[in-house]
């Protein structure tokens, strides 16, 4: 399919803002901490009141999408923009929170998995394509060749690719599912901005693929949040050419490549 | 609105079979004579606590009964109501190995709820279950049972997720991602969401009455409809229909109701008709969402008038909530299959609990009996938590 080009990335993690803060040994700089959480971030009391944590997160790494993008949310509102969403576990403090009967019913919708990219789409106006997809890496990449699909079909002229990830209110409950991840957890979000581009993009998954995983082992367990921390990494990198990102979740291996570079302008950091 | 058409037209993907488990059939037929004869799916739910609640009556399923070697699934429910769904789909495709290399096989599905029901086992002391809990694990779990190894996607658009999943299976078979697709939705009723709606004073107390002027709210159901897709140029010639047209939208207007203009379910619905190269002039039969809700009938049925223009009074439109609730993650490929069983049969369902029809909803719904009509081209519409709308448009074979 015809491949999309990067306008820009905003990045936010436990590590801190962009690619720059992201570490070269996720389990060295964790020092032992199980979880590195992001604060909440502090966006307007009176209109996020009831939003949880992982919604202001989204919110938060739109906005450092724009800032990297030096636009503002005028560029983005309308049904023009696709807005496509990854998690594997965004929804779980909210699950758990509504099971233990912390918080009262006008908090249930929040336990929707669309609730974090329902509070992006009524801040920014964003009333285009909208799909929402759950699993790990994997999802996230399939978000992205999806987006690819709807600008390639004319659906819409640019698409937003949002995934979020947190894991603190949880961190027990991660802690006996230890064994399928990989170094920290960290919680993350990340949202790309896609527009129509040049070359090709490939996207292919299998099991019997096999992931290096050296963004994990650099950036920790980040899930569906892995694959754009890779993109703004790479991002960094000058005079690529070809670039390729993976990840894996559940034993499936998912990769894409682009045959030629996505980033539209100079080499950006997030 | 949509924007413009793709360059070429996109690959036509066939129906090729379809399962579903529901509380009014847990088999094709069964649920289809269930329709169409008013069946009643609702009844007081036994399965878990409801005392406490304002509302204990909804769309449960008493027991699984179809022949299943269960031992081999896991003790999740979600997973075997999908499982279910996936047997009735293998006897109606006549193969249980679909005809597809187990690689070249996908599974697709939507859910607004997943295996949160394990989450609330996990937290009650049933550690072991915590991975069962993430949402994407049923999906997982069927795609074991049916030995598929191609890829498998969970989507979570809350109550259009069944519309959403078909839409993604339809670009996996076009994009030459897999050969056959089983695509479709489930969600079960736990107590979870029955005390999230029960405090959101959604639920009614009366019966379940979309567009009629006395309808109070809605109330929930639970099941699995599965379809079995594939390139039309391979599907041979035993096909239910044929998926035309997807689309989506978002509201951006609120975190539960829907755009008071229904404006997103019209982008939707507009976009799924540009996808199908159709105008609304060509649809002959909607399934509507119609919870029943004070708030989305109306809005649904504005909508569906400003799309349908002049022809809007003389469509006819029903929707099936009345029978056994609103089963959230499944609705929308629940009402696909009725969209293809419609004109398969020459039969609309009737809008079972509609009675008195509320001047606001402007629309031609199928009241009192079914109405013998043949659908050749159907609208399916959806709406959920978090303003996710979509649409599908479905061809009768």
């Amino acid at each position: 399919m015809r491949a999309p080009a990067i306008r820009a990335i905003g990045l936010l993690s436990g590590w801190g803002k962009g690619a720059a803060a992201l570490p070269l040994d996720a389990s060295r700089a964790a020092g032992g901490r199980p979880v590195l959480a992001v604060e909440r971030p502090s966006l307007d009391p009176d209109r996020f009141r009831r939003s949880r944590r992982e919604c202001l997160m989204g919110v938060a790494a739109v906005g450092a999408m724009l800032e990297d993008a030096g636009t503002g949310p005028e560029a983005i509102a309308g049904e023009r923009t696709a807005l496509l969403f990854a998690t594997a576990a965004a929804y779980a403090p909210s699950n758990r929170e509504f099971i233990e009967a912390r918080g009262g019913s006008m908090y249930f919708p929040y336990t929707a998995v669309a609730a974090v990219p329902a509070e992006v789409a009524i801040e920014f106006g964003l009333t285009g394509p909208y799909e929402i997809l759950v699993g790990g890496a994997p999802a996230t990449m399939r978000a992205i060749a999806r987006a690819a699909a709807l600008l390639e079909m004319g659906a819409c002229d640019r698409a937003l690719v949002l995934a979020v990830e947190v894991f603190d209110e949880c961190a027990d409950l991660f802690e006996s599912l230890r064994p399928r991840f990989d170094g920290p957890l960290v919680e993350a979000a990340a949202c790309l901005w896609l527009e129509p581009g040049e070359g090709t993009l490939t996207f292919e998954r299998g099991r019997g693929l096999r992931n290096g995983g050296s963004v994990r082992r650099r950036v920790g367990e980040m899930l569906a949040c892995e694959p754009l921390a890779a993109l703004a990494l790479a991002g960094e990198s000058a005079g690529h050419e070809a670039m390729q990102v993976q990840g894996s979740w559940r034993g499936e291996t998912a990769r894409l490549e682009w045959s030629s570079t996505p980033y539209r302008t100079r080499p950006r950091a997030a | 609105m949509s924007g413009p058409h793709p360059l070429s037209e996109p690959e036509r993907i066939a129906v090729s079979a379809a399962g579903v488990v529901t509380p009014i059939g847990q088999d094709l037929d069964t649920f289809w004579s269930g329709l169409l004869t008013g069946a009643e799916g609702i009844s007081p739910i036994e399965r878990f606590p409801v005392a406490d609640l304002r509302v204990g009556q909804g769309g449960e399923i008493k027991k699984l009964t179809r022949a299943v070697d269960w031992r081999r699934v896991p003790d999740c429910r979600a997973t075997r109501l999908l499982v279910s769904a996936a047997d009735d789909l293998c006897v109606q495709a006549g193969a249980r190995s679909l005809d597809a290399e187990p690689e070249r096989l996908a599974v697709v599905v939507g859910t607004a709820l997943g295996g949160v029901e394990e989450g609330e086992r996990a937290l009650r002391g049933s550690p072991r279950r915590l991975g069962r809990a993430l949402y994407d694990a049923p999906g997982h779990g069927l795609a074991r049972w049916l030995g598929a190894r191609g890829p498998v996607v969970t989507v979570s658009t809350a109550c259009a997720s069944g519309a959403t999943a078909l839409g993604i299976g339809a670009e996996m078979l076009r994009r030459g991602e897999a050969d056959a697709v089983v695509a479709g939705g489930y969600d079960i009723l736990c107590r979870f969401v029955m005390r999230g709606f029960d405090g959101l004073r959604s639920l009614t107390r009366d019966r379940v009455r979309p567009f009629d002027r006395r309808r109070s709210g809605l109330l929930l159901g639970e099941g699995a409809a599965l379809l079995l897709l594939r390139r039309e140029r391979e599907a041979g010639p035993r096909r239910l229909g044929t998926l035309l047209g997807y689309g989506s939208a978002s509201d951006a207007a609120h975190i539960a109701a829907p755009d008071s203009q229904g404006r997103g379910i019209e982008r939707a619905i507009r976009a799924a008709l540009a996808e199908a190269r159709m105008d609304a002039a060509d649809i002959d039969f909607v399934s509507a969402h119609g919870t029943a809700t004070p708030l989305n009938d109306p809005i649904e049925a504005a909508a569906l008038r400003r799309v349908l223009g002049a022809r809007g009074a003389a469509v006819p439109v029903n929707s099936i909530k009345g029978a056994f609730g609103h089963a959230m993650g499944a609705a929308a490929a629940i009402e696909a299959i009725v969209c293809l069983l419609a004109g398969r049969h020459g039969q609309i369902p009737a809008t079972l609990g509609l009675e008195e029809r509320d001047g606001a909803c402007d629309i031609d719904c199928v009241q009192g009996m079914p109405r013998a009509v043949r659908p050749r081209i159907s609208l399916s519409t959806s709406l959920g938590f978090g303003g996710c709308n979509a649409a599908l448009v479905i061809e009768s074979a």
